[in-house]
């Protein structure tokens, strides 16, 4: 196809994600090095007709607005917001790191600063919620491929649910199901035995909650994957290793899992990306005070009265370089590959 | 009036060469075929005269208009591709009037034409279906009618057989030289058939790794090939080419010697020889041999022994029979060898 | 072959399996069904102290309304609340979304897998890295920018910024379904007297419906489910279901009408209900074929 057609074709999907992608990640970074005005103040002489008179510092709104309508983007700030204690704190990790405190104590310190404890989080998240659902979603495939066929299209019409449901209100749903006057938790309280037991008060209950969540909403998607790529399991190999001897479980992990292994790589990927915004539980689960992400972070920034546009952007800054790192293999190997294949 | 043109034509990707600096001039009505195996370049010429592919150098010119800039609609040629392109979502009428109707040729002319058309290729019952109720055959009629329903200066066809069974290629094969007789257009075929070529053909184009390797007739071509690359890839089976050496008129190797060849040619070189050629010879032959194989073709008989490390294949008469590892003695007449040089390939005598 | 197979299995392994896949369709399903039942019933069954029987009975349904089905939630939430208008907001978001995403993902796609070329490789895996960027992030960069173009807050600004936020997976998936049409296609309609455009519109975009449907949906949950975007970039009145939703949470819970957000919450449910259990054939083949997650 010619340049001239190819651009033609593609120019309209191009500005859009120029626009709307590339130049807010440059404005993002634009944004994490500026801070808020400080407010303009005057020193404004008060005269009472006996007292006397006394000078007194006041905000000048006037000045202020007018500073902010010129320079909308705050002070340059360098890269001061990304060291401060509501991201990097690298002075009050290094103070942490330096003391002579337990490891507990060093760690719970830590945890209290909110960029750490977001950080913590959303890689738990990752790497707990993915791993599992996987294994969910494999473990689904091999029932379903196993059942009469009958059956097979209501249970995925159910399977399909928990991912197809809007992150928020699923998150809510199942919020309200755990909450103390709900049927889960209730019944957790039941079996703790605890009636104080609840999401707000336990961080544990709460992290296990949104991991739960997680796995939950994400187990389909590798169901509905996997399930495909069983499909394709060649039959000649399937029946061969049965002639050979190989028992059930033999067939699984010689057979279906190493033709599945691609597909996993690639699920694994997506679940990896699409984990590493978790935001919409942390909402949904009310679960700020205990867990907070990355996205959250950024969220709380850009919500309220005072938005914090800097702090909020040397965020996103830091959760893009995470995405990046994160998709650093599939980006090497694609390159590779392409490397080979221009030679 | 459609003579075709191509001046220094080269197709290069990166740094691969696909076409390498092709030079040809079709004539008007001239039925050429483009022959080489999978990867020689036949398809990106024929791609690159229909101008489905950007041409990186050179000239393609049809008639009197330089073409290199034109898109394809613009070059009045039509083409039939090796999985036919039929478009699913249209019956076969539709499909086949598709060309009229974006060419914007006048309504009225249209039902004629089709109708014309679908009956040159025995289409007339099957009009109203859509291309995946059709069998593989009557799809590549659906693709040939499409094809000349346009009336254009040249037709193009990619490996137009390939998908068919045997048996239906030969038929195809026989309706596609009865087309060209009857509607006299210039015609590009490629294949890597080479059966397909020489019945076909007024002229063979006989291409390797991009390069043209000989231009001539079939019989031009199979009578004296122009190189060992021709020599093994016409002709069914292919030429016999023996390396060994020759000295005053005699070649000698391992196990054959073949005397009163030409006395220019000197040292190392590669024989070649037809297996319909050589025959069983009574008393001392040039070539004594235990029999590797015998096969029985019906109408004849193919012998096949080994010399100076190559299989050589002989077509006896079809009565003869012997057991494998007897001796054969084989006559071959100097006239009938052909001489390659023996690092180039290229044709000696 | 899974029928001869089944015949073979084992009856404990059979126990396991039935036993596995009624426990997952019900965490799947039950949740779903338990809010459907209990957003009508009033607060204090389906938040109930005393036992969780009364969410299913609506013993104090019953109490406080004499019936034990209630519809005081909706009409709280879609009356009182004009949960109508962000519905109505929510549809406007979609179907454009949806369209406009279609029409310059089907082009965009169209050109990339029919260019061989190096660039089209790049564009690719450039919106990879476009696609695993977290929304908000994104969003943190419109902010200010659109406040000071003041584009802040309308239905067209959020609309726009989805269609491209939609943009590389749409790109990708039609990508390949693009890719599974042969190439002789377009070639003969080329031969045949088309411009490209036209081979595009005439012949290829009517074989290529199921691929479109598809992405069409995918497009559509990304416009609804999606709760970073509206959220922060629709003012008040805009706002879609989702955000509307999650404001209601603030200010409810404090008059005590949980039941609105409830019966919210399970109005936005249905639409997606009943597009899983229309189109669950093409969501399963998106998901599989398109190789890449809304």
């Amino acid at each position: 196809m010619p340049n001239k057609t190819f651009f033609a074709f593609i120019l309209p999907s191009l500005i859009a994600m120029v626009l709307f992608i590339a130049l807010p990640i440059v404005s993002v970074v634009v944004q994490s090095l500026y801070v808020a005005h400080e407010r303009v103040m005057v020193q404004v002489e008060n005269c009472q007709p006996f007292g006397g008179c006394s000078t007194e510092l006041r905000v000048d709104a006037a000045a202020t607005a007018e500073l902010q309508r010129e320079q909308p983007l705050g002070r340059f700030n360098g890269l001061g917001t990304y060291f401060n204690r509501a991201h990097l704190a690298t002075d009050e990790l290094g103070a942490i790191l330096s003391s002579d405190r337990s490891f507990d104590q060093k760690v719970a310190q830590i945890f209290n600063l909110p960029f750490y404890k977001a950080l913590i989080f959303t890689l738990v998240y990752c790497f707990v919620v993915t791993p599992l659902a996987m294994a969910l979603g494999f473990a689904i495939a091999l029932a379903v491929n196993a059942l009469p066929k009958v059956t097979k299209g209501p249970i995925i019409f159910f399977s399909l649910l928990p991912m197809i449901i809007t992150p928020l209100i699923g998150s809510l749903i199942l919020y309200w199901m755990l909450s103390p006057n709900g049927i889960l938790g209730a019944t957790i309280q039941h079996i703790f035995n605890d009636p104080t037991l609840s999401l707000r008060a336990s961080p544990v209950l709460t992290w296990t909650a949104l991991l739960v969540y997680g796995v939950w909403t994400n187990g389909p998607f590798s169901f509905v994957v996997f399930y495909a790529g069983l499909q394709t399991v060649p039959a000649d190999t399937l029946e061969s290793a049965m002639i050979d001897g190989a028992s059930r479980w033999e067939r699984i992990r010689y057979v279906i899992i190493p033709h599945l292994a691609p597909l996993a790589t690639f699920v694994a990927l997506v679940q990896l990306m699409d984990n590493f915004r978790v935001f919409e539980p942390i909402v949904g689960f009310s679960a700020e005070a205990n867990a907070t992400s990355l996205s959250y972070l950024i969220y709380n920034d850009l919500s309220g009265d005072a938005q914090q546009f800097g702090s909020a952007g040397a965020t996103s800054v830091i959760t893009i370089i995470g995405v990046v790192i994160l998709l650093m293999p599939v980006l090497i190997r694609t390159w590779r590959e392409f490397k080979l294949k221009a030679v | 009036m459609a003579q075709i043109r191509l001046k220094n034509v080269s197709k290069r990707w990166n740094n691969f060469v696909g076409v390498d600096n092709f030079n040809l001039d079709i004539a008007d009505q001239e039925f050429l075929v483009l022959l080489g195996p999978s990867g020689c370049g036949k398809t990106t010429t024929m791609r690159m005269i229909a101008g489905l592919e950007e041409i990186t150098e050179g000239e393609i010119w049809i008639g009197d208009r330089l073409v290199n800039k034109l898109e394809p609609k613009d070059r009045d040629i039509s083409m039939v591709f090796q999985s036919y392109g039929l478009y699913p979502n249209m019956t076969v009428y539709e499909n086949i009037r598709f060309p009229l109707k974006v060419r914007k040729v006048p309504q009225e002319q249209h039902h004629e034409r089709v109708m014309a058309a679908s009956k040159m290729v025995e289409l007339d019952d099957f009009l109203q279906r859509r291309p995946a109720a059709l069998s593989g055959g009557q799809r590549q009629r659906v693709a040939l009618a499409r094809a000349i329903v346009r009336e254009p200066n040249a037709f193009l066809m990619d490996e137009p057989l390939s998908n068919l069974d045997a048996k239906l290629r030969v038929s195809t094969r026989a309706q596609i030289k009865n087309l060209h007789h009857t509607l006299k257009r210039t015609t590009i075929y490629v294949t890597h058939d080479q059966i397909e070529a020489m019945t076909l053909a007024d002229r063979v184009v006989v291409m390797s790794k991009g390069l043209v390797q000989q231009v001539g007739t079939p019989m031009e071509i199979y009578d004296r090939p122009a190189n060992t690359f021709v020599a093994s890839f016409i002709g069914s089976p292919a030429m016999n080419l023996i390396k060994g050496s020759i000295e005053g008129g005699v070649f000698t190797s391992e196990g054959i010697r073949i005397e009163g060849l030409t006395l220019a040619a000197k040292g190392p070189v590669t024989l070649g020889f037809r297996a319909e050629d050589a025959s069983l010879a009574q008393a001392s032959g040039q070539i004594e041999a235990p029999i590797y194989t015998v096969e029985l073709l019906g109408d004849a008989t193919m012998l096949s022994m080994r010399v100076a490390g190559e299989l050589v294949s002989i077509k006896v008469n079809k009565d003869y029979r012997a057991e494998i590892g007897e001796l054969a003695r084989v006559a071959i007449p100097a006239s009938a060898c052909h001489l390659f040089d023996h690092s180039t390939g290229a044709r000696i005598a | 072959m899974s029928d001869a197979v089944a015949q073979k299995r084992p009856l404990a392994l059979n126990a396991i399996i039935y036993g596995f896949i009624v426990l997952w369709v019900i965490l799947a399903a039950v949740p779903f069904f338990w809010t459907v039942w209990g957003s009508f019933k009033v607060e204090a069954d389906f938040f109930s102290r005393e036992s969780w029987w009364n969410a299913i009975f609506g013993t104090s349904t019953t109490r406080q309304t004499g019936n034990a089905f209630t519809g005081a939630g909706y009409y709280g939430a879609w009356v009182l609340r004009d949960f109508w208008r962000a519905a109505g907001n929510t549809i406007i978001v979609t179907v454009c979304v949806t369209v406009i995403s279609l029409t310059l993902g089907t082009l965009g796609g169209y050109a990339l897998a029919r260019s061989g070329r190096n660039y089209a490789f790049w564009i690719l895996i450039a919106a990879l890295v476009f696609r695993a960027m977290p929304h908000i992030t994104l969003v943190s960069g419109y902010l200010l920018p659109f406040f000071q173009l003041n584009i802040w807050g309308v239905l067209p600004t959020s609309i726009i910024v989805l269609v491209a936020i939609n943009q590389p997976f749409t790109l990708w998936m039609l990508h390949s379904f693009f890719l599974s049409i042969p190439k002789d296609l377009d070639e003969s309609a080329m031969v045949d007297g088309c411009t490209r455009f036209q081979a595009f519109r005439l012949v290829i975009m009517p074989v290529m419906w199921p691929g479109v449907v598809t992405t069409g949906l995918f497009s559509f949950l990304l416009g609804y489910n999606d709760f970073a975007v509206t959220a922060m970039l629709l003012s008040a009145e805009n706002q879609t279901m989702v955000p509307k939703i999650s404001s209601f949470l603030g200010s409810i819970q404090e008059t005590g009408n949980v039941m609105y957000a409830v019966a919210a919450v399970v109005s936005a449910t249905v639409p997606l209900f009943i597009l899983v259990l229309f189109f669950q054939r093409q969501i399963v083949s998106g998901l599989t074929a398109g190789a890449v997650k809304g």
